[in-house]
């Protein structure tokens, strides 16, 4: 953290307010505003399709909400498919990174290139590979029968995986961003002294590389997860929740409740516990990056 | 048992050589320098021994092993970076097991013997300390008890005192020497600094540009530079380097001043003087005029003029009293000490 | 050396396989959006005869409206984050301005779930009577958008030396003017970096968009989900949408590479 050489305090401090100040009216407005309303909400019993104003019902919405068995559905499917993917995403991540690091040539535009499915909007990924995946018209089931496979994508017991997959390749490119630059991060100095040391490939990887491209490691992956479990246009692309309730991860499942049942109350609540569940997780990232941040 | 040697050792990127078909030899128990200007080779020629460079061309041999396609690790060689490239997650403890530990050392083994080497060098109170909380001299010390506890057969420094303050650089130094001498373990040690390579070596080996310049003893080396560059390079303040014209035992110089020198050579030529070979003494109708005068302790240099040419001279301070800034001498000096250089190669004239 | 050949194969080959993987979805979608719905049944079917009918199709259908529309929003919503965040972020750089809670807060808007915000944005929205512009999705946009550009903004405006201001104010400028004279110019290539990234994120989002805008002013990614009807996808004109959507913003991160990982990290991460 830089400081400042503060000669007039009283100045500094009102040079510090004038220039935060368009930060906290837009955000006061974008993010705390409705925040705060979507508390007020989530204890109402609002309904779009209702006359009449909106009773307060405490925390009968959150009482509701947590004694419904799709809402715990909901979460456990939407923490196995940010388990799979985030797993999957850390390894070929890994793998790729230290394979562009040690590049010689045409490193660059590979490495733009492998990043390009970042940037595509997600609703065009999920569509894409349901095309791609489609029995009939899909160029992959048609590639997998030409070897006698038979493959249902998006059947049951299957499609979370699909999904997960789907997830795997639009943000592996992520971790490779990040990963490649924390590799890069690393002084080269000790991995020269580790090979004169006598250790060989995989013990420098592994004693030393590893540990010190942790901090980087588990902020990607904090970064990762917190952004998974908010996946939605898979599922609004390919298979609407199903076969069955399969495949409703939270973030759709609450959707549904707030937008096709119209119970807004009731979805602000199922949304205040899913932040209440994430609270943890972005403390700890929080804490993770401010120590970075101090080294 | 270490001994090295360079046969035919080149490197080259492209077009550019860094390194020019090196033949150089490291006796067991030797102490050799490698000391040069920046961008001479000599940190390419250690890294290209350690095996962290591949060579273009020639044979590395390590106790007359061909160790050229070697990796690091099987050259038995140990070594210290510039800025100790200490391990910043591990301990001062594990920094230095390190070695055995990546050859599959038992741990405790491994532990031990690093108290033991920590002891040695008066690190046992920082064993569970890691390298961000140590002051330069510290991590040098874990560097270097990092590359002891191997046993190798041949130690190579980088530059390891660059990164030290003047005063802390020469205590480690004399602390480096004894070291050595202790174990008896072959070192190559590459530094840009002439005054270290004189007080370290037995063996000195001046670099320029990918070429050896001069390989000798420090007094070799200093008393018989046989290039003008060796020359300019070894000794501080700087060798003066006089142009001029030799006939009959008789030095003109530019500047018309003239002065006796033995030698057979007619023509052209350079004319070396060691400034602590070069004494003013003040005469109103000298040949030099006295720009500058800085007071070390117990002695003084002297910056003059001589026929517009700049001549340092190092004297005793007690024999300052009458050299002031601005009054004219006369320098005069012995025909045996001044070395002669052909104009032309700039290699010395016996 | 046959061992170090080895392994630089190996990473060729794996490296290659996964520009295969990324680009195939891709190529995919190109080719089918010049393939007449005859064609599309083929999965098969790499050489054909293209055919325009797909964008025509999908122009007509106001494709270049949809993408107007995104581009509006994206716009106004970069602008007012660039602004507003890099004057935030300098302070937040320089003097710490706001504490701990201030960067908690940034962070939290950043990966804060769309489904906590997005119910009171809809009713607010009827309550003040926009809902039937872009203005919600405008607020909605902003609460992501300018936590990130901020965050990006911090890890660059904590790379530059504080000498460079220090010396400014010595030179006698004032605070304002040291900021906007010298050191903000030294972000300006970080600046570009957010601000592309924060135009994608906008450009990118479609839960927002298909809840807070009229369907008949929808921004892109809600267009090309409209392809996905219950008569099945038309898949030709959806992929001639999506290419619309994707291939600018692909073209431009290829400029933000270097410095996309600076900003992602807050910093956190140097390139």
């Amino acid at each position: 953290m830089r400081r400042s050489p503060t000669v007039n305090q009283t100045s500094v401090g009102w040079f510090q307010l004038r220039m935060l100040l368009p930060l906290l009216v837009v955000s006061g407005i974008a993010v705390g505003l409705p925040l705060v309303y979507a508390f007020y909400l989530s204890l109402t019993d609002f309904s779009l399709t209702q006359q009449g104003v909106a009773q307060i019902v405490g925390v009968d919405n959150y009482v509701k909400s947590l004694s419904n068995g799709g809402l715990w559905d909901a979460i456990a499917t939407t923490t196995s498919y940010v388990l799979i993917a985030v797993t999957l995403e850390t390894i070929l991540g890994l793998l790729i990174a230290l394979s562009l690091q040690k590049q010689k040539w045409a490193r660059d535009i590979t490495r733009a290139m492998l990043l390009a499915p970042m940037f595509i909007t997600p609703i065009a990924v999920g569509l894409t590979f349901r095309f791609l995946l489609n029995d009939q018209l899909g160029a992959i089931p048609f590639l997998l029968k030409s070897l006698g496979l038979n493959y249902d994508f998006l059947g049951s017991g299957k499609a979370l995986f699909t999904l997960a997959l789907i997830d795997v390749w639009q943000w592996t490119p992520f971790m490779v961003l990040l990963l490649l630059a924390g590799l890069e991060s690393i002084p080269k100095q000790p991995l020269e002294a580790a090979r004169v040391d006598g250790a060989g490939a995989l013990y420098i990887f592994r004693r030393i590389t590893l540990p010190l491209l942790t901090p980087v490691l588990s902020v990607a992956i904090l970064l990762r997860s917190l952004d998974a479990l908010k996946v939605f246009e898979y599922v609004y692309a390919t298979t609407r929740g199903g076969p069955g309730t399969e495949t409703e991860t939270i973030q759709y499942f609450t959707y549904q409740t707030g937008i096709q049942f119209f119970r807004l109350g009731e979805a602000s609540s199922m949304a205040f516990i899913l932040l209440i569940i994430v609270l943890p997780l972005i403390i700890f990232l929080f804490r993770r990056l401010e120590k970075r941040n101090t080294e | 048992m270490g001994t090295v040697n360079l046969q035919g050792v080149h490197k080259a990127f492209g077009t550019t050589t860094i390194v020019e078909h090196l033949d150089l030899d490291f006796p067991d128990g030797s102490f050799t320098v490698l000391v040069g200007p920046s961008g001479c080779g000599k940190s390419t020629t250690l890294r290209m021994i350690a095996g962290l460079e591949p060579v273009t061309s020639g044979t590395i041999l390590i106790n007359d092993q061909d160790v050229t396609d070697c990796e690091p690790r099987d050259r038995n060689v140990a070594m210290v970076f510039q800025n100790y490239a200490l391990y910043p997650h591990l301990t001062v403890a594990e920094n230095i097991a390190f070695p055995l530990r990546a050859t599959k050392a038992p741990r405790e083994l491994a532990l031990r013997r690093a108290g033991e080497i920590a002891e040695s060098l008066g690190l046992a109170h920082l064993l569970k300390r890691k390298p961000k909380e140590l002051s330069g001299g510290q991590q040098q010390r874990v560097a270097i008890g990092r590359a002891i506890i191997r046993e190798p057969a041949v130690f190579l420094f980088d530059e390891p005192l660059s990164n030290l303050d003047a005063k802390l650089r020469v205590e480690t130094r004399s602390e480096l020497l004894a070291i050595q001498k202790r174990l008896g373990v072959t070192s190559i040690y590459v530094t840009h600094d002439q005054e270290e390579a004189m007080t370290l070596s037995d063996r000195m080996v001046v670099m320029k540009e990918g070429k050896i310049a001069q390989v000798g003893t420090p007094s070799e080396v200093y008393s018989k530079p046989n290039s003008v560059f060796v020359a300019t390079f070894v000794g501080s303040p700087k060798m003066n380097i006089l142009e001029g014209n030799l006939h009959a035992n008789v030095f003109t110089h530019a500047s018309g001043e003239s002065w006796t020198v033995q030698s057979p050579h007619e023509g052209e030529i350079l004319v070396g003087l060691r400034p602590e070979d070069v004494a003013p003494t003040p005469d109103p109708l000298g040949n030099a005029s006295i720009e500058q005068v800085e007071l070390l302790g117990p002695r003084a240099v002297v910056t003059m003029t001589v026929g517009g040419q700049k001549v340092v001279s190092v004297v005793d301070a007690a024999k300052m009293t009458s050299i002031t800034p601005g009054t004219k001498a006369k320098i005069d000096f012995s025909p045996d000490v001044a070395h002669l250089f052909d104009p032309k190669t700039k290699l010395r004239i016996p | 050396m046959t061992r170090q050949r080895f392994l630089s194969s190996l990473r060729g080959i794996f490296l290659l396989t996964a520009l295969v993987v990324v680009g195939f979805p891709l190529v995919w979608v190109t080719l089918a959006s010049f393939k007449t719905p005859a064609q599309l049944n083929d999965p098969s079917l790499i050489f054909f005869g293209p055919s325009l009918i797909n964008w025509t199709h999908v122009l007509e259908g106001g494709i270049l409206q949809a993408a107007g529309r995104s581009a509006l929003v994206a716009g106004i919503t970069v602008i007012i984050s660039a602004v507003a965040g890099s004057t935030a972020a300098y302070v937040i750089s320089s003097y710490k301005a706001g504490g701990t809670v201030t960067r908690f807060g940034i962070l939290a808007a950043q990966v804060l779930p769309p489904a906590v915000l997005v119910f009171p944005f809809l009713t607010l929205a009827y309550v003040v009577r926009v809902n039937d512009s872009l203005i919600p999705l405008i607020f909605a946009h902003l609460s992501f958008v300018l936590p990130v550009v901020t965050w990006f903004l911090i890890g660059f405006f904590d790379s530059v030396p504080k000498s460079l201001e220090e010396q400014a104010r010595v030179d006698g400028f004032t605070r304002f003017k040291a900021f906007m004279l010298v050191v903000l110019p030294q972000v300006y290539p970080g600046l570009g970096a957010a601000i592309i990234f924060g135009f994608t994120l906008s450009w990118n989002d479609m839960f927002y968009g298909l809840i807070l805008t009229p369907s008949k002013s929808a921004i892109l990614p809600v267009a090309i989900a409209g392809f996905n009807t219950f008569r099945g996808v038309e898949l030709g004109s959806m992929s001639a949408a999506i290419l619309v959507a994707v291939v600018p913003v692909v073209i431009a991160s290829f400029f933000i590479q270097k410095r996309l990982v600076q900003g992602i990290s807050g910093g956190a991460v140097k390139f």
